[in-house]
C-alpha cells in the first residue's frame, strides 16, 4: 500500500470524525449554558441577581424580561429560542449596564486576544527553546538549574506574581503602568504596548514552566527511543541527530499542548485581568459572575467555551499535517 | 563474585526536599487546625498595625492577627487539597478502571464524558459553580472533585490498559481467572503506583484553584485562607505602603512553597516510575 491514497482517504475522514465530536461538545456546552440558570436553587427569578438589582428594575422591564426569556413556557420551546438567539448572535441585554451582551463581548474580546496572543507567542518561544536546552544539557549544571527554575516558576500563583510586579515596577520604580489599557493621553499604540508588559510577563512566567517541563520530557523520551538510538549507532553526528531525528517527533505533542493552552489561557486570563484591571473577557466574566449579570455571564461562558473548542479543533486539524502517522491511523 | 545492582534512592534529593517541606507545612497546618475558632477572625490589635513583639506579621484592616490567618489558612488549604485529591483519585480510579476493563459501551460513554468536561475551562466552571452553589468548605471540595476527575481518569485508564496486557496477566486470564480476581491479586502493585502522581498533581491544582477563588473574593468570607488574605490586600490597595511586606508576601509565599513541595514530590515519583526519564542519554 502506498502512502498517497491513504492520505487522500484518511485526512478528510479524520477531519469529519473530529468535527462531529466537536459539534457534540458544542451542543453539550450550549445545553449546560441553557440549563445552569434553570437549575439554580431558588428558581429562575434569582438569576436577575442581587435584590438591589431586582429592585432597580421597573415593572415594564420585569415584564419585558419575562417575555424575553419566556419562563413558564415548555422547556423545549425555551431551548429552541435560546439556540435561535445564539445563532443569530442575539444574547440578550446586560443587566448591569443595559448594553447588548454581544456588544459587551465584542468590546472585550480583542483585548483578551491581544493579551493571550502576545503571551502565548512569548511563552512558546521561551518555553520551547529553554525546554530543548534543558533536555540537551540534562546532566550539566545549566540544565538542572533550568529545571529548578521551571519548577519554581510553575509554582508561583499568578495573582501573587502580578501583585509583586505591581509593587516593584508600578509603585517602587514607577516605570510601567499597572492599570487598564490606556493612559491619560488616550489609546495609543505605545500606551497599549506599555500596558501589556506586566500582564504578559505574569502570564509568561507562570505559563512557561509547564511548557518547559513538557518539551524537556518529550525530547528526552524521543532521544532514548529506538529510531534515534539506531541513528546514533549508524554514526549520525549529534547535531544532525537532534535536529533531524529527535526534534520533530518531540515537538509534536508540544504543538498539541500549546494549542490547548491558548484556549484555556483566555479563561485563565480572568486572574491577570482582575489584578491589572484589564478590560478583557476574563474581567468581564468575573464582573458578570459577581454582579449576577446572568445574560452577560451566559454569553461570556459561551465565548470562552467556543474558544477552547475552536483551539482544540485547530490542534486536531493541523496535527496530521505535521505527523504523517496520524493521517493513516498508524498504518502506512 | 556477586554483581551488586546500584541501589536506587527512593525519592532522590528533590523528592526528599519536597517531602521535608511538605511535612513542615503539614505540621503548621495541624497546629492551625488546633487553634481556637476565633484565631485570625477576631480583632486583637489596632487596624494596620506594623509587626512587633507578640504580633510578628502585624494586623490587617480590621485589626486581625495576620500570622494567625496564615496558620489557619494552612489548615484550610491543606485539608481541602488532601480531601479533594483523595476524592478525585478515588473517582478517577473507579471511572478510569471501569473504562479500562469494562465493556466497550461503558468505556466509550465514560471517556466521551471526560472529553466534554475537559473542554470546559476548569477555573471558570469552578468560579461559576462556587458563585451559585455556595462557598462553604464542603461545597467547594465537592465541586473541585467533580471538576478535576477527567484528566486523572484518562491517565489511570491508560495505566489499566497497559497493566492488563502484561504477560503474566494474560496467562492468568487464559487459565480462567476472572477480572475481579486479577484486580485483587495484581491490581495493587500494577496500578497502585500510578495513583501517587495523580494524587499529588490533584492536590497541587486544588490548592491553586481554591486560592484563586478566594483571591477573586468568592471564597468563604468567614474562614481565613491564604487567598482571602490576598483578596484584602488587593481591595485595600496595600501595595502603596510598606505593609505589603508582611501582608502580601507571606500568604503568596506559602501557596508557592506548598505547590513547589508537591511539584518536587511529583517530579521525583514520576522520574522513578518512568525509567525513560531516568536513564535518558545525555
Amino acid at each position: 500500500m502506498t502512502a498517497v491514497p491513504a492520505v487522500r482517504r484518511g485526512y478528510p475522514r479524520y477531519l469529519a470524525g473530529r468535527l462531529a465530536e466537536y459539534l457534540t461538545v458544542l451542543l453539550v456546552a450550549l445545553t449546560l449554558n441553557f440549563a445552569l440558570p434553570r437549575a439554580l436553587p431558588g428558581g429562575p427569578l434569582k438569576l436577575f441577581g442581587s435584590p438591589e438589582a431586582l429592585a432597580r428594575l421597573t415593572a415594564d422591564e420585569r415584564a419585558q424580561i419575562a417575555t424575553e426569556y419566556g419562563f413558564g413556557r415548555p422547556l423545549h420551546e425555551q431551548f429552541l429560542d435560546y439556540l435561535t438567539g445564539v445563532f443569530t448572535l442575539d444574547l440578550g441585554t446586560s443587566l448591569t449596564d443595559g448594553r447588548p451582551v454581544t456588544q459587551a463581548l465584542a468590546d472585550a474580546l480583542p483585548w483578551t486576544l491581544l493579551l493571550v496572543g502576545t503571551s502565548t507567542v512569548v511563552t512558546a518561544a521561551l518555553g520551547v527553546t529553554l525546554g530543548v536546552a534543558g533536555a540537551l544539557r540534562r546532566r550539566r549544571g545549566k540544565g538542572s538549574g533550568l529545571l529548578g527554575a521551571a519548577v519554581v516558576a510553575d509554582s508561583i500563583p499568578q495573582f501573587w506574581l502580578g501583585m509583586l510586579l505591581i509593587v516593584l515596577f508600578g509603585v517602587k520604580l514607577q516605570v510601567l503602568p499597572t492599570y487598564g489599557v490606556s493612559g491619560p493621553d488616550g489609546t495609543t499604540v505605545g500606551g497599549v504596548l506599555q500596558h501589556l508588559v506586566l500582564p504578559v510577563t505574569t502570564l509568561t512566567v507562570t505559563g512557561m514552566g509547564y511548557l518547559f517541563l513538557y518539551t524537556r520530557s518529550s525530547l528526552l523520551t524521543v532521544l532514548t527511543s529506538e529510531p534515534v538510538q539506531h541513528a546514533h549507532a549508524r554514526g549520525v553526528p549529534y547535531g544532525r541527530l537532534v535536529r533531524r531525528h529527535a526534534l520533530r517527533p518531540a515537538l509534536l505533542p508540544v504543538h498539541t499542548i500549546l494549542m490547548l493552552e491558548i484556549g484555556f489561557l483566555a479563561a485563565g486570563a480572568i486572574v491577570v485581568e482582575t489584578v491589572f484591571a484589564y478590560p478583557g473577557l476574563g474581567r468581564l466574566t468575573f464582573d458578570a459572575i459577581t454582579a449576577r449579570d446572568y445574560p452577560l455571564m451566559q454569553g461570556a461562558f459561551l465565548v470562552l467555551t467556543v474558544l477552547v473548542v475552536v483551539m482544540n479543533a485547530l490542534a486536531d486539524a493541523t496535527y496530521p499535517l505535521l505527523d504523517p502517522r496520524a493521517r493513516t491511523g498508524g498504518h502506512s | 563474585m556477586l554483581l551488586k545492582a546500584p541501589r536506587r534512592k527512593l525519592l532522590g534529593r528533590q523528592g526528599l526536599i519536597g517531602c521535608g517541606g511538605l511535612f513542615a507545612i503539614v505540621a503548621i497546618a495541624l497546629y492551625g487546625l488546633a487553634l481556637p475558632d476565633e484565631a485570625g477572625r477576631e480583632r486583637v490589635a489596632e487596624p494596620y498595625a506594623a509587626p512587633r513583639a507578640g504580633l510578628p506579621l502585624g494586623s490587617d484592616d480590621l485589626g486581625r492577627d495576620l500570622l494567625d490567618q496564615l496558620v489557619v489558612g494552612a489548615g484550610t488549604s491543606l485539608s481541602l487539597a488532601f480531601i479533594v485529591a483523595a476524592a478525585t483519585t478515588l473517582l478517577a480510579a473507579v471511572i478510569g478502571g471501569a473504562a479500562g476493563i469494562g465493556p466497550r459501551w461503558l468505556s466509550v460513554t465514560l471517556m466521551r464524558g471526560a472529553d466534554v468536561l475537559l473542554i470546559l475551562p476548569e477555573l471558570i466552571l469552578y468560579i461559576l459553580a462556587a458563585a451559585f452553589l455556595g462557598q462553604s468548605f464542603g461545597v467547594r471540595t465537592a465541586i473541585l472533585a467533580l471538576i478535576l476527575w477527567p484528566v486523572p481518569a484518562r491517565v489511570l485508564r491508560a495505566g489499566v490498559l497497559t497493566a492488563w496486557s502484561r504477560g503474566h496477566l494474560e496467562v492468568s486470564r487464559a487459565m480462567g481467572a476472572p477480572a475481579w480476581w486479577l484486580l485483587a491479586r495484581h491490581g495493587t502493585y500494577l496500578i497502585g503506583p500510578l495513583l501517587i502522581p495523580v494524587f499529588v498533581r490533584t492536590a497541587k491544582v486544588a490548592i491553586v484553584y481554591d486560592a484563586t477563588l478566594s483571591f477573586l473574593g468568592l471564597g468563604d468570607p468567614t474562614s481565613p485562607s491564604w487567598g482571602t488574605t490576598l483578596y484584602w490586600v488587593q481591595t485595600n490597595g496595600v501595595f502603596l505602603s510598606d505593609a505589603w511586606l508582611w501582608w502580601a508576601l507571606p500568604p503568596g509565599a506559602a501557596i508557592m512553597l506548598t505547590v513547589l513541595c508537591l511539584a518536587l514530590i511529583g517530579v521525583a515519583v514520576e522520574e522513578r516510575l518512568n525509567p525513560a526519564l531516568r536513564e535518558a542519554v545525555r
